[in-house]
């Protein structure tokens, strides 16, 4: 039965009772005009009681909602002005939740793309002192041969390798790893094999399997592999398998080697290896990491002497991949929800003026038997519209805004392709909708139901009822709004403290009209043929017009790739004899190999040395030739820097940075020392202190200098396989940068090269910083709007209701400052109980901050200070408009007007 | 102003009570809306009154729970009526909620007997 028949039979029977019962009042004597009207009171509110009956038809509740929801959109479209600006008020905040929640959800949450990811986990020794630290490959093994928790365990170690043999010679990263390493990610190639048996035998021929993209942009996806030959690290390489698309693990790897073709380091201190692996179906996480401690306890227990790996810990891949990133996106994401929280609060007061505005509609609709739930859905249908719209705003908000997140996202965030407004983001965005569609729903039933309904239609205005109690309310929610804002804006001046701190940190080089030109040599394998190369390429850029000064050094600073640190020993010449002194040449000159016999007077004389705590340090090792320090304008604070007569005959030198220089030397004289630190590059040649240069800020601006030991790249150039070509211009950084490009293809053509220029660089180190101090700038910029707007909008409203009020005051006469000062003081007061209240919370929340801001502390005076006067004038600023509208009232016409 | 007494004397009916009433009226025949009040109060001898407000609904919920049904007839005043019919899952519920409320019954004036007696000494 269609739904208007059964409406027009409920008519029909209801009109029918009434005939009935008015005949039979009639049949006891009534007139027929009295009965009927008994008759009618008997009945009660005919349509109330159709609407109650037709609630028990079942389906009456979506049929009421679709209703409800055209009644609300109908009112909507009548007041246009209200409804863009409560949309697109609710847009921005649901938009900018949407979009840090697609970073969150992209970069914590979502399960990572392989099968049954929650079983793969990452394994970290566990030193002494509870640091994490790398595995060596004889505690793996062990680990591998006892843990019987796992179906997988795989070893890798990763790094940057020049390749060629396809397109054109480029740096690709490149994953060293062991046996079974696929089988923890369970993956298989798509195009040919995985490592076969002897692949994976000490001294086994080599063998690649590539990405995907690797494949397909390198190797321009050549389907047969046969013929596929790669050189990788001076090594030819065949490849054997493509392996799926999406598949780039560890970090970005284009090309896996097996790790097993090479025979490993056997001392349990030698470490630099990740370990993951596969937990076995039906364990837990924690019964597998019990039984890993277990195992790395009975190890240690069995090798305790040179063994640093007390214990081991496995946590699961997708956390120890995002750790880093988790506290920062999770303090956005909050941020985030205060925005939205700010954006609330003004469409509650839009809603509240509303309210108020409607009390006569509300009193009528009651009258004519609206029951107060029905009232209530009502209003729930129109939040519930508005909201929906705004969720609508808030995704092509958050659509675009990913967009922009992603262009200055940190390069440091992990996993930041895989950020996309997807399937769960959008039900998050549908969540937060409906979430505020509820709250602000029955927040606006409540208010509007507070209202004496008789008193409004008695009155047959609007005027009075219900609007103390909604000023009241929109006051409370004007200082919320003002305290919230006050949070968002303390830690956005944090934030930007610390900006200005880091910047105004002195990085110890100038980066101004500097190229870097990141190279990998790999035909030349003597140090004659390197250092050969390197004077060419200098030969040939100081040709180059504009070009000031040229140089090359192992480690950029600010680059990604990191120091290398290791130690060394202090060592006075006259403790090596004559016999040592003679090892020590023919070993570092590669002349001869050496017997064993000779090795183990090496080892005997140096192992003594080095346990020598007292007579060793720790620096980072950096290989530069003499250019380098004019090229970056690194100071020299004593002796001297690299010469031309430091060749690799003559005594090898060194210079120190001051950091180095303190800690190693507090009382004497560093230069003149001689220290010994031939682990790092090969070359046991003692090197002698020449020159102390200007510390450097080498691994980040927020960390202390950088204790680097500087070794001359033209005298010990054998780690300068991998190095930076830095040149400092007069003209034109990009036309340099070609120029010098086109000196090494010319020089040698298999050399990759990339580009770049060491301003890019500098801001590229700050671009974590700037990306949460834009954000949260930008959050709190939007929220302090709102609040202006709500500000505005409470006053001018509150004006407006108050017209007659302020007429008579005018009429009694009050001057124009007094009604000013009036509306002011309203203002300032409410302002400043938000603004005690957000004192106070941003006080106790801002200290989550505490990792994110550097040089200022999260309670730093100045912010506290200038941010509440800032909200105090802008505050002022936005109530000053309404509060002269009240001076400006004619009072004739605002009495005349009732 | 009609007999105001009759107000002052009515009982609110409780939560299901209608139901039972209304299924009651209905195992004497079939009667229309306005019937079955009239019916309840002519043989609750003017004490239980209807409200139009509660019987619509509940008579609609009853239908739809199917212990009633209804069509479409002409009353004895050639007037068109809707009335409403027991079916035989109505005679079972009807027997069911009669023999719970025999049980309230039962209960009810067990607790409040005593005291009657006692307020008489």
């Amino acid at each position: 039965m269609s739904r208007h028949k059964r409406n027009q039979e409920l008519k029909e029977e209801l009109e029918a009772h009434l005939r009935m019962a008015a005949q039979d009042r009639i049949d006891r004597g009534e007139t027929p005009a009295d009965a009927d009207a008994h008759a009618k009171r008997e009945l009660g509110n005919a349509g109330l009681i159709a609407e109650v009956t037709r609630e028990t038809w079942g389906w009456a509740g979506l049929h009421r909602f679709a209703h409800d929801v055209r009644y609300g959109a109908r009112l909507l479209r009548r007041n246009p002005v209200f409804t863009a600006v409560a949309v697109f008020t609710l847009a921005l905040g649901i938009g900018a939740n949407t979009a840090i929640f697609s970073v969150v959800y992209g970069v914590l949450l979502r399960p990572l793309p392989y099968d049954k990811p929650e079983q793969i986990v990452r394994l970290s020794g566990v030193d002494a002192k509870a640091n994490r630290i790398s595995f060596s490959d004889a505690n793996f093994t062990d680990v591998r041969a006892q843990a019987r928790s796992f179906q997988s365990l795989a070893e890798y170690h990763f790094g940057v390798e020049p390749v060629s043999g396809g397109s054109e010679p480029k740096r690709v990263p490149v994953a060293y790893v062991s046996h079974d390493f696929f089988n923890v990610f369970a993956v298989r190639p798509i195009i040919g094999r995985v490592f076969a048996p002897e692949e994976e035998k000490p001294n086994g021929p080599q063998a690649a399997l590539v990405s995907y993209s690797f494949w397909k942009d390198y190797l321009s996806g050549q389907a047969e592999l046969s013929s596929l030959k790669l050189i990788v690290a001076n090594q030819a390489v065949p490849v054997i398998g493509v392996l799926p698309a999406g598949f780039r693990y560890p970090e970005d790897t284009q090309l896996w080697l097996s790790s097993d073709a090479s025979t490993k380091p056997t001392s349990r201190t030698a470490g630099g290896w990740q370990v993951v692996g596969r937990i076995r179906d039906g364990l837990t996480l924690q019964q597998a990491s019990t039984e890993l401690s277990g195992v790395a306890h009975r190890i240690y227990g069995q090798f305790s002497e040179d063994n640093y790996m007390h214990d081991a810990v496995a946590v699961p891949l997708r956390e120890a991949l995002t750790d880093k990133a988790r506290p920062a996106l999770l303090i956005l994401l909050e941020i985030s929800g205060l925005l939205l929280l700010v954006a609330c609060a003004n469409v509650m007061n839009l809603l509240l003026a509303q309210a108020t505005a409607r009390e006569s509609e509300l009193a009528v609709r009651s009258a004519l038997g609206a029951s107060r739930g029905r009232l209530v859905r009502q209003f729930l249908a129109e939040s519930l519209l508005l909201c929906f719209a705004g969720g609508l705003g808030g995704v092509a908000l958050a659509y675009a805004g990913i967009r922009l997140l992603l262009s200055m996202a940190p390069r440091n965030l992990p996993r930041i392709n895989d950020v996309a407004v997807n399937l769960p983001v959008l039900l998050f965005a549908l969540a937060v909708s409906l979430a505020l569609a509820g709250a602000l729903g029955i927040f606006t039933a409540y208010r509007a139901g507070s209202a004496d309904l008789q008193a409004v239609i008695a009155q047959g205005s609007s005027r009075l009822s219900g609007a103390h109690k909604n000023q009241r309310t929109s006051q409370t929610i004007m200082a919320a709004q003002v305290a919230v804002t006050l949070v968002l804006l303390v830690g956005a001046g944090l934030l930007g403290r610390s900006f200005l701190r880091v910047l105004s940190v002195d990085p110890g080089f100038r980066t101004e009209q500097v190229v870097t030109l990141d190279v990998s040599f790999s035909g030349q394998n003597s140090n004659v043929q390197r250092i050969a190369l390197l004077q060419q390429i200098f030969g040939r850029v100081h040709e180059i017009p504009g070009v000031v000064e040229a140089g090359t050094t192992s480690d950029l600073p600010l680059g990604t790739g990191g120091y290398s640190d290791g130690y060394f020993a202090l060592i006075n010449p006259r403790q090596l004899s004559p016999q040592t002194l003679g090892l020590i040449q023919q070993y570092s000159n590669f002349k001869g190999e050496l017997s064993k016999a000779d090795y183990q007077a090496l080892g005997d004389f140096f192992t003594p040395l080095f346990a020598d705590k007292a007579h060793t340090g720790l620096g980072n090792y950096v290989a530069a030739s003499p250019g380098y320090f004019r090229a970056l304008n690194i100071r020299l604070k004593r002796g001297r820097f690299f010469t031309d007569a430091d060749t690799v005959d003559a005594p090898h030198v060194v210079v120190v940075s001051e950091a180095l220089a303190r800690q190693t030397w507090p009382d004497s004289d560093p230069l003149g020392q001689t220290i010994e630190y031939g682990n790092m590059d090969g070359d046991l040649r003692l090197l002698t202190v020449v020159g102390v240069a200007g510390d450097v800020r080498g691994t980040s601006l927020e960390k202390p200098p950088t204790p680097i030991i500087y070794v001359n790249g033209l005298q010990r150039p054998q780690k300068a396989g991998d190095l930076t070509l830095v040149i400092r211009t007069a003209g034109d950084p990009s036309t340099t940068l070609s120029a010098a490009r086109r000196v090494i293809r010319e020089l040698d053509p298999s050399v990759p090269v990339k580009t770049n220029t060491f301003t890019r660089v500098f801001a590229a180190s700050l671009s974590e910083r700037r990306f949460n101090l834009l954000l949260v700038g930008a959050f709190a910029m939007t929220a302090l709007l709102l609040a202006i707007a709500g500000i505005y909008g409470v006053l001018a409203y509150s004006v407006a209701r108050r017209t007659r009020e302020f007429g008579v005051r005018i009429a009694l006469g009050a001057s124009s400052s007094t009604v000013l000062k009036l509306v002011l003081r309203q203002a300032v007061s409410t302002t400043l109980i938000g603004i005690l209240v957000g004192g106070i919370a941003a006080y106790t929340l801002t200290r989550v901050m505490e990792s994110m801001v550097f040089g200022v502390s999260t309670s730093d005076p100045l912010t506290y200070a200038v941010v509440p006067m800032l909200l105090l004038v802008v505050a002022l600023l936005a109530a000053y408009i309404p509060a002269h509208r009240a001076t400006r009232i004619n009072p004739m016409i605002a009495l005349r007007a009732e | 102003m009609a007999k105001p007494e009759r107000y002052q004397n009515r009982i609110e009916l409780l939560q299901g009570t209608l139901d039972l009433l209304i299924l009651e009226t209905l195992r004497w025949g079939p009667q229309h809306g306005y019937g079955i009040t009239q019916a309840i109060r002519v043989h609750s001898g003017d004490v239980l009154d209807v409200e139009t407000g509660s019987l619509y609904p509940a008579l609609h919920r009853l239908e739809k729970q199917k212990w009633i049904t209804s069509e479409w007839s002409i009353s004895e005043n050639k007037q068109r009526v809707k009335i409403y019919r027991l079916t035989a899952k109505g005679r079972k519920q009807l027997a069911a909620e009669r023999s719970r409320w025999d049980r309230l019954l039962e209960a009810m004036s067990g607790i409040l007997a005593p005291k009657g007696k006692e307020s008489e000494v």
